[in-house]
């Protein structure tokens, strides 16, 4: 795989989807709603005495966990199957470009778009809260590098739903009932098995690793704070049985597992794929 | 130039192709002609490595599958309907030129030559099917490619596309560049090739009646004879 090809596809890709106007509404709405987030923080902050970044950390952690996955499960679903479906994906692969190589860039591509949007998004948050309130700013960090991580992964998750299902339509669909599993069933789903079916904590603590947002969701209530009892039963689990920097490791191995294996399954079909 | 043996196709449990073999000398120009669905666009597919075919495919000595750059390389392809993305025309030439190397310096001659120079800077989603069925042309000429594959490429222009169209291509032939043609129009086949592949039910048949000059034909199915 050729890396000056690989880059610049993924650079079209960056100008494509900064062109798109569904791309920049939601990276509009991810600032609007992180800035809104945070001076409803720094509001708080001023009634309780609470430090700006920490507060605003915890705000911004629910939204990156709700609203990341839905777009990026949606703009990682729309680009192969949206290039299938117009037939401009066959004017790119009879160029003297390989399958891996197309693959690779797209998928580059789109993660940096997101990437970038947001560093935006946080970025003019954090000068906001930095200026205004101050704190852990370390926290604000990591939640930053989480955020990337798991666009990372149900970008992944997109893009093999665009290469298995090949229509808009049909992506869109199934993004939306993936992102709706994710965030809110899965939660539920756990719950609900865990109470019907009396599973012991490690076994809960396995199925939350079966989702890369409830993954992220550990990782992020982590760098806020080391007491894992706001986790409940699991969270101890995961304390006692790997160390809080033992845990760190297996729940970020587990969100780039869930990044590698879906690509890889991607791959795998976009390699034998017929494209019209 | 173009040697395809014993090409096989099948997409979703349906024989597209079954034992195409034919071969395109350097410097000829071919027709592949039959009806919709015959199998003519699926032919040029397999020779840009788009679908997975069994048999096996070569542009200038290079397998499409297993050196599918360095045959790409020494394609040029005009689709039957070509779409581009949200780009303008010049962008669209300057990346297709970066990923074949080419000097994007011609990208202005190119685009004068197929009648686009004053649209350089326009969106391609905006252009008519004939406008980007012509800057689908330019792009195909980008690098120089000794081989051209054309899928009905006037399908979508109207009477003056046609005829600049068939005067870039005389003019290709002229030069000693390698066609090969789908096409349904029959002044087109007679005016711009040599000779005439009839494609029927994804096989090679008899050339089609008053097909215009049709020279020879080759027909080899399952193999070279």
């Amino acid at each position: 795989m050729r890396w000056s090809v690989t880059m610049l596809v993924a650079a079209r890709e960056v100008r494509e989807a900064a062109r798109s106007r569904w791309f920049g509404l939601a990276a509009a709405c991810f600032l609007v709603l992180s800035l809104a987030l945070a001076l409803l923080g720094l509001a708080g902050a001023q009634r309780s005495g609470l430090a700006g970044f920490d507060r605003t950390t915890a705000s911004l952690l629910h939204l990156v966990l709700v609203f990341v996955p839905l777009v990026t499960l949606s703009l990682g679903g729309l680009g192969l199957a949206g290039e299938l479906e117009d037939q401009s994906l066959s004017m790119l692969l009879a160029q003297p470009v390989t399958r891996a190589e197309v693959y690779a860039g797209k998928y580059l591509g789109l993660l940096a778009a997101v990437g970038a949007a947001v560093l935006a998004g946080f970025g003019t948050t954090g000068a906001l809260v930095g200026i205004t309130a101050g704190g852990d700013v370390r926290a604000f960090g990591v939640l930053v590098l989480l955020t990337l991580l798991l666009a990372a992964a149900t970008l992944a998750v997109g893009t093999l739903l665009s290469v298995a299902l090949r229509s808009r339509a049909r992506v869109i669909g199934a993004a939306f009932a993936v992102w709706l599993f994710l965030v809110y069933v899965s939660d539920l789903g756990t719950i609900g098995l865990a109470v019907a079916r009396s599973l012991e904590p490690g076994q809960v603590f396995a199925l939350a690793l079966l989702n890369p947002v409830q993954q992220a969701r550990v990782l992020g209530t982590l760098a806020l704070t080391d007491r894992l009892d706001v986790l409940g039963p699991v969270g101890l689990f995961g304390r006692d049985q790997f160390g809080v920097a033992g845990l760190v490791g297996v729940l970020g191995a587990a969100l780039v597992l869930f990044t590698a294996a879906p690509l890889a399954a991607g791959y795998a079909l976009f390699r034998k794929a017929a494209v019209p | 130039m173009i040697d395809a043996s014993d090409l096989r196709l099948t997409i979703d449990g349906r024989r597209i192709l079954d034992g195409v073999s034919f071969r395109v000398e350097r410097g000829e120009s071919v027709a592949l002609v039959g009806a919709n669905g015959s199998g003519k666009t699926s032919i040029l597919r397999c020779l840009l490595g788009l679908v997975p075919f069994t048999g096996r495919a070569r542009i200038d000595g290079h397998d499409v599958v297993r050196e599918p750059v360095a045959a790409r390389a020494r394609l040029g392809y005009v689709p039957q309907k070509a779409a581009f993305g949200d780009v303008r025309a010049v962008e669209s030439l300057a990346f297709v030129a970066r990923l074949r190397g080419a000097d994007p310096g011609g990208i202005p001659g190119l685009l004068r030559l197929v009648g686009l120079a004053a649209h350089a800077g326009e969106r391609v989603r905006t252009f008519s099917g004939g406008m980007q069925q012509r800057l689908a042309l330019a792009v195909a000429l980008l690098g120089d490619p000794p081989v051209l594959l054309l899928d009905e490429p006037s399908a979508s222009l109207d009477a003056e596309g046609q005829h600049t169209l068939a005067a870039i291509v005389a003019r290709l032939r002229a030069d000693g560049r390698t066609l090969l043609l789908a096409s349904h129009r029959r002044e087109e086949v007679a005016t711009l090739t040599d000779r005439v592949l009839r494609v029927d039910a994804g096989r090679l048949g008899r050339p089609a009646p008053g097909s215009g000059r049709v020279v020879a034909l080759e027909e080899r199915r399952g193999g070279r004879p």
